[in-house]
């Protein structure tokens, strides 16, 4: 008998690059993309627009971006020659699902071409490549990682909607309050850092000055973290000793790849990934008992709030400055003590999804492997968003306790 | 004074950008189909996907978009901290990322999002010359 997703998708046109093999003038991989994807597309007369996921094995975010696309559906698996076998296998799942219905797998590779290029315009390694647009649009004007981008978004939001970075402020303190609360956190004590334990507004805004407005302590930690997350079938979660959190609804989306393509410095694709979860969950926002937030920075943390529909607009911040978010509050926010107080690594998604997992099993108070407890809500819902690159790419989760 | 900022090295699709840019003027690339200008250049127009792109020369005039005072970097940068790192929205439209001039950077308050700001180029070395906005002058 065939499986569930047994012609549940169709490969509808195949094309290739306008010029293959050993071209004459070099070309770079994204001209081998391009070529090929506007190709299949005459080809079946399905138009770039109406692609919904985007499957490359490596630099999917980019591709997407040249063709000013935003899917709901991002994958960059990248495991070798088979990879493309797999996409095909991915997007086969995710139409079936309903998340996509029109799936891009696109491959563009110059490998005769980087010999004239001296190994420029291959689109290897993401920022790697000085023919990237990042690298020649961007890097010529001192910025150098993520606080010296993410303060452009800071300054427009103030602008547009008269917020203050002392408004900003008060998620570094009360995600502070958390992580005094959660042994596990560096910035518990003073005991587990110099600096660990409370902080005030003022110590905040008279903290090193790193990217204006941006302070230290608008910034995440840099740590080391490990963490592995297991996802099975609904018949082995109901049958193994732990607690079930149901996935009950999940999203995704980018705005851009760049800052450079940044529409609205005040947003982010968080309000289309989240929107997709809360219709996958049937719930929205007024059903969430906590949030996980990506706390890069501050300002990533208060403008996501707003995305995921948890405050108005301009005023995601109010849910720290009055204390909703906070140990003890109405709606607790990254119980942990996020990326700002507890952990961040460089990609903070897994503490998300650990911590959100702890909470909604009623584990946060379980010393586990390291002896050390954390605090438990009594939350039973929780919305978790990841947001990657420079407020670019964005995975909202709706997870529910059993 | 030798330039000790990172040159880019200038790509194929970027070519027309890159000689205006020696001769100090700004060339953007822009849809034939469309007619709308974007940036950083395209081998497809990212509006409507058409591929018959041309390039204008643009008035080199602009607004800040949003800033940001840099008071840590690497590099030749790092002699010049704090200087401040803004977005600027083209007149011909879309967006370009620079290195603000006329601006103190001790003074964030005193620089003003909307603010009309100018394009000057700089010489990085023979080949690559770096564009730079300005606060035009009252």
């Amino acid at each position: 008998m065939p499986g569930e997703l047994s012609r549940a998708a169709a490969i509808v046109g195949a094309a290739e690059a306008n010029e293959i093999g050993y071209p004459e003038d070099p070309k770079t991989a994204i001209q081998l993309h391009v070529e090929a994807i506007k190709n299949v597309s005459d080809q079946t007369g399905i138009p770039i627009s109406r692609i919904n996921g985007v499957f490359g094995a490596g630099w999917s975010s980019q591709i997407a971006e040249h063709l000013g696309l935003h899917p709901a559906y991002i994958d960059t698996t990248a495991v070798g020659g088979c990879s493309f076998e797999m996409h095909v296998h991915h997007a086969l799942a995710a139409i079936h699902a309903g998340i996509i219905d029109v799936a891009l797998v696109t491959h563009g590779e110059n490998g005769w071409s980087s010999r004239a290029t001296k190994g420029r315009g291959t689109g290897r390694s993401r920022g790697g490549d000085p023919w990237d647009p990042g690298s020649l649009y961007s890097s010529p004007y001192g910025v150098s990682g993520a606080p010296s981008n993410y303060s452009h978004a800071m300054t427009r939001h103030n602008y547009r909607f008269g917020s203050t970075p002392e408004d900003f402020a008060h998620i570094a303190v009360v995600t502070r309050q958390w992580a005094t609360l959660n042994p596990r956190a560096v910035m518990h004590s003073k005991e587990t850092h110099p600096f660990g334990g409370p902080i005030t507004i003022e110590d905040v805004q008279n903290a090193r000055m790193i990217s204006w407005p941006l302070t230290l302590l608008h910034c995440c930690l840099v740590t080391d973290y490990g963490g592995a997350v297991l996802v099975t079938s609904p018949e082995i979660a109901n049958s193994v000793k732990t607690k079930p959190v149901w996935i009950a609804g999940a999203g995704e989306n980018m705005s851009h790849s760049n800052m450079l393509e940044m529409e609205d410095f005040t947003a982010t694709s968080a309000a289309a990934s989240s929107a997709a979860a809360y219709k996958m969950a049937g719930m929205g926002p007024e059903d969430m008992e906590m949030a996980m937030i990506y706390d890069s920075f501050t300002v990533t943390a208060g403008i996501t709030a707003e995305m995921l529909g948890l405050a108005p607009r301009g005023e995601g911040f109010t849910l720290w400055k009055d204390g909703r978010a906070a140990p003890g509050g109405k709606f607790p926010i990254n119980t942990n003590g996020g990326g700002l107080s507890f952990n961040h690594s460089g990609m903070y998604g897994m503490q998300l999804l650990v911590e959100a997992y702890r909470q909604l099993s009623g584990t946060a108070e379980d010393a586990g492997y390291s002896g050390l407890p954390g605090k438990q809500t009594s939350a039973r819902s929780c919305v978790v968003n990841g947001t990657g690159g420079s407020l670019s790419t964005t995975g909202t989760l709706v997870l529910v306790a059993d | 004074m030798p330039y000790t900022k990172p040159i880019p090295e200038p790509d194929p699709l970027g070519k027309p950008f890159w000689d205006g840019a020696k001769a100090g003027k700004l060339m953007l690339p822009r849809c034939t189909n469309c007619n709308r200008v974007h940036w950083y250049p395209r081998l497809i127009c990212p509006h409507c996907h058409a591929r018959e792109i041309e390039w204008i020369e643009a008035s080199g005039e602009g607004q800040i978009h949003t800033f940001a005072v840099q008071h840590r970097a690497f590099g030749g940068w790092a002699d010049e901290t704090p200087f401040v790192t803004a977005y600027i929205d083209l007149k011909e439209g879309d967006r370009m990322f620079t290195v603000l001039r006329g601006v103190d950077a001790t003074k964030p308050e005193t620089i003003k999002i909307g603010a009309p700001v100018k394009v000057e180029f700089e010489p990085a070395n023979d080949d690559v010359s770096i564009a730079f906005w300005r606060v035009a002058e009252e």
